[in-house]
């Protein structure tokens, strides 16, 4: 990203803090059933489904590997990990292509793109209301305030990038 | 000068933005990689002279030059620890040059730490990692002490010619030095008198002094200011030499030209407040006291300290500000810390070349304007159908063409000499002989033959490796060569050549050789290879167990010859490249280790192959030939299938079982057998479907599926399809060697002190 592009969208940021509180962006999209969120900062683009290469051995939640525009890129298949139930894809199926800094772009199939949510920090609970013992990758729960009593489960990608 | 130089402007000027500030970060890293190499080499340079027992006056210019210009560079880029042990270099350097300490071979031992800490440095600058600070310290505290030793100058021996005193008065230290260097030597001091017209000054010096050049050393140079008009100058030389001066006026001669002696007197204690040596403490200030000079000599190639722009620091003060702890000389870090390979991946090239592309692109922009017009006029139906698809095909065929030069010279760019590894392994065979207290040459063959720069990066540290081992284990003490009566000094042969669209690199040392009965039997005691095996092995086979990594111990390296000291670890290495190591062996006559490997990495040409429905590339590098199946010939032998081909048994690996992949077919009624080899193991790997060659573009798999064995990368077939390619030599020592596993991880649980890296794939 460019340095003046940067620092036009710090000042967009700066902004929208005046007057609506801290905000972030999460990108909601649905996985059996349920409506999960990531922060829209690291999800670099979205994808409809190209064929995806199986690789033997790999592990049980990666799906395959696309290619890119020329780049490899290993697919993990989100419900697999977060141990959902298994279901049929269909056209709505995405694959969002996620960067978190780990140095390597990773592509998360999900069943369908939903929207983008703008939440500040009093629509966010921490993971723990659910309990003490939650898996690593569940950061909280939005709860949007327009979105009629719907929930988010946030996601932190760090964890299932690292260890697919 | 001048690059140098230039090299610093153009990064001032790179640093305004923040895209231009990390280039010129890049150049800065790709500059003093560049820098640390040349010094490398100069250092050898400087070694080899010092062998001879010569002092290589110029070669110490050039360390001395290179040092400074790496501090500059470290210093503008906030890089202290570097800036701070170049300066410290350049005044033990300064005090190499002016003869204030004596070049042995302790010192340059320092100096070649120097090269391989710079590396470090650079290593860890670029990598944001921690800086060598202790040996950064060690280092300098041992520079130090050299300082400290310095020598008194030798005094007096000036005295004994006849010199005008104002002549010192001019001279630069480094001049003087040289002076009483010379006079030290014995050799004659010569005055010669040149006429030059101004107009043809330049060529006229040049070619005086290449005149002079084989007979002995020019001092200095000085304009006389008695030249009689304004076109002429008079320039008075003075020289030091061997000859006498008849053959020196017969070398010489000249219109223009007179020589004379300079000289001796009688009593060498004439003027001795002059000849006094210089007080080291004493700045000076000369280098930019000579205005004459300098506008006399506008050949300008003289190695005056003045180019460098500084004063000489004054070494006293270098040598208190450097510690005073009598720390050791630093040893060489051991061989898990040094890494050959650059750090920078950036690659020269001839722009001849880069024309050549150019003109390429030239080509496929008519194509593209071919195409845009017929376009055009198939929109308008200018054209009919028919003519269309003529026109269409032949431009194809053009386009075709042209995007295969321009693969080809593409790959041309990417090539580079196989001389920029062996450089950096001249300077590691220095170094480890020297630890050994062994005398060892090495002889370099084929530096010239290009290969892909990946390779050659990739390829710095298995070599470097082998020839560890054969200088630690294969070439023998001095005493123990002259015994047998070999020469003293061992020799280390490195030969590249290329060969079809291979490169080999052939590693072969003089050296003891391997005992194949003394290492079965080794073998066989670890339990790498039963007794009934081992006998039934060629010696050949027994030597190439050396690669297995079983014999990575410490007491099989000290039991038998020693050899096989991270041997597995290079063999890895390698077989990643695509390439594959051999081992022969004689007693008593030595070892030679030849590396295969392809020229590129880039493109390669693979068979596709269908297995359970899906697409794999097997590189054709690996591939023997491709059979059908006959069930008829397979059997099972101690839960491994074997296959019967002309005769012989050749190991077979269902690569849909292997794989673990769900049938997505059933009831295929044929299968294929590839038959694979690496080095001399050969596998035949089951498929469904032979599909066809294809050359390929091989990408790797991302870091998530680095644990995923048997794939070296993927590919792209066209439609967003992607093809995985199949890690030949991977499969090969998983399938075979798995057995051997078997039996290390019996030795494994007994001993349950080492891991070996086979195991983790078990």
């Amino acid at each position: 990203m460019s340095q003046a592009l940067k620092s036009r969208m710090d000042r967009r940021a700066t902004r929208r803090t005046d007057d609506a509180g801290k905000r972030t962006e999460y990108l909601a999209f649905g996985l059996a059933g349920e409506t999960y969120g990531v922060p829209i900062a690291h999800v670099a683009e979205i994808l409809k489904l190209p064929p995806i290469t199986e690789v033997p051995r790999a592990p049980s939640t990666v799906c395959g590997v696309i290619s890119v525009r020329g780049r490899l890129v290993t697919v993990i298949d989100l419900r697999r990990r977060l141990r959902l139930a298994e279901g049929q894809m269909d056209r709505r199926a995405r694959i969002l292509l996620v960067d978190v800094g780990t140095g390597e772009q990773i592509g998360l199939l999900v069943d369908e793109v939903q929207q983008v949510w703008r939440l500040s920090a009093e629509e966010v609970e921490p993971a723990n209301v659910l309990g003490g013992d939650q898996p690593a990758h569940i950061a909280g729960i939005g709860r949007p305030a327009d979105a009629r009593g719907g929930i988010l489960i946030l996601l932190d990608l760090r964890p299932i990038v690292e260890s697919p | 000068m001048a690059r140098p130089l230039a090299g610093h402007s153009a990064m001032l000027e790179g640093g305004g933005g923040r895209e231009g500030a990390d280039k010129a970060r890049d150049e800065f890293f790709s500059e003093a990689q560049e820098l640390i190499d040349v010094l490398g080499r100069d250092l050898l340079v400087l070694d080899e002279a010092l062998k001879k027992g010569q002092f290589d006056a110029e070669s110490i210019n050039d360390v001395f030059r290179g040092v400074h210009t790496l501090k500059g560079l470290a210093g503008l880029f906030g890089a202290t620890r570097m800036a701070g042990l170049s300066h410290q270099l350049e005044d033990a350097l300064d005090d190499l040059r002016l003869g204030r300490i004596e070049l042995t071979a302790a010192v340059l031992d320092l100096l070649f730490k120097a090269v391989s800490l710079y590396t470090r440095l650079l290593t860890a600058e670029k990598g944001g990692l921690a800086e060598p600070a202790q040996e950064v310290e060690e280092l300098l505290s041992a520079l130090g002490q050299v300082s400290a030793r310095r020598a008194g100058a030798t005094a007096g021996t000036v005295a004994q010619y006849d010199l005008d005193p104002g002549l010192f008065g001019v001279l630069t230290e480094y001049e003087e030095h040289r002076l009483r260097t010379t006079i030290q030597q014995g050799l004659q001091l010569y005055r010669i008198r040149v006429r030059f017209s101004l107009a043809t000054i330049d060529s006229a010096l040049d070619e005086l002094k290449a005149a002079v050049r084989p007979h002995g050393e020019i001092i200095t140079y000085l304009p006389t200011g008695s030249g009689t008009d304004a076109e002429t100058i008079d320039l008075e030389i003075l020289m030091a030499s061997a000859e006498a001066s008849e053959g020196l006026r017969e070398a010489i001669q000249g219109p223009n030209v007179s020589i004379e002696e300079v000289p001796r007197r009688s009593s060498s204690s004439a003027r001795p407040s002059l000849l006094a040596p210089r007080p080291a403490e004493a700045p000076v200030p000369k280098e930019f006291g000579a205005p004459p000079v300098q506008s006399a000599s506008p050949g300008g190639d003289r190695a005056r300290p003045t180019f460098l722009g500084i004063a000489p620091q004054s070494a006293a003060a270098g040598a208190s500000s450097m510690g005073l702890s009598r720390a050791a000389a630093p040893r060489a870090a051991g061989p898990g810390e040094i890494s050959l390979r650059s750090i920078t991946q950036t690659v020269r090239v001839d722009i001849r070349k880069l024309d050549r592309l150019m003109t390429i692109v030239g080509e496929l922009a008519i194509v593209k304007t071919a195409i845009a017009k017929l376009s055009e006029r198939a929109r308008t139906r200018a054209i009919g159908p028919r003519e269309l698809a003529l026109e269409l095909q032949r431009l194809n065929r053009t386009f075709d063409r042209h995007l295969a030069q321009m693969q080809g010279g593409i790959l041309e760019v990417r090539m580079v000499p196989l001389g920029q590894a062996f450089d950096k392994l001249a300077r590691i065979v220095r170094q480890i002989s020297r630890e050994h207290a062994k005398e060892v040459r090495l002889v370099v063959t084929g530096a010239e033959t290009e290969i892909d720069k990946l390779i050659v990066e990739e390829l710095s540290d298995p070599l470097m490796h082998m020839i560890r081992n054969a200088i630690d284990h294969g070439i023998e003490s001095g005493e123990d060569r002259l015994r047998v009566g070999k020469p003293p000094i061992g020799t280390i042969a490195l030969n590249a050549f290329q060969k079809a669209n291979h490169v080999v690199i052939e590693v072969e040392d003089d050296g003891a050789g391997m005992d194949p009965a003394a290492l079965a039997a080794e073998a066989v005691r670890r339990g790498v290879v039963s007794a009934d095996e081992a006998k039934a092995m060629t010696s050949r086979d027994v030597v190439a167990l050396v690669f297995m990594p079983g014999f990575t111990t410490k007491q099989v390296a000290t039991d038998l010859s020693g050899r096989g000291v991270g041997l597995d670890v290079v063999k890895t290495n390698i077989s990643k490249l695509g390439g594959v190591v051999d081992i022969t062996s004689e007693i008593g006559i030595g070892t030679k280790m030849t590396i295969t490997l392809p020229i590129t990495l880039a493109i390669i040409n693979v068979l596709l192959v269908e297995i359970g429905a899906r697409l794999f590339a097997i590189p054709l590098a690996n591939v023997d030939e491709a059979i059908a199946l006959d069930e008829t010939q397979v059997r099972a032998i101690e839960s491994r299938e074997v296959l019967t081909v002309r005769g012989a048994s050749l190991p077979i690996a269902r690569l849909e079982r292997l794989f673990g992949m769900q049938r997505l077919q059933v009831g295929s009624r044929r299968a294929f057998v590839v038959i694979a080899q690496v080095a001399d193991r050969r596998l035949g790997l089951v498929v469904d479907e032979l599909v066809g060659q294809r050359d390929i573009v091989i990408k790797p798999l991302g870091k998530s599926l680095s644990g995923t064995r048997g794939f070296a990368g993927a590919t792209e077939l066209g439609d967003q399809r992607v093809a995985l390619v199949i890690d030949v030599a991977a499969l090969i020592e998983e399938v075979l060697a798995s057995a051997e596993t078997r039996r290390l991880a019996q030795i494994e649980s007994d001993e349950s002190s080492r891991r070996y890296p086979a195991l983790r794939r078990a």
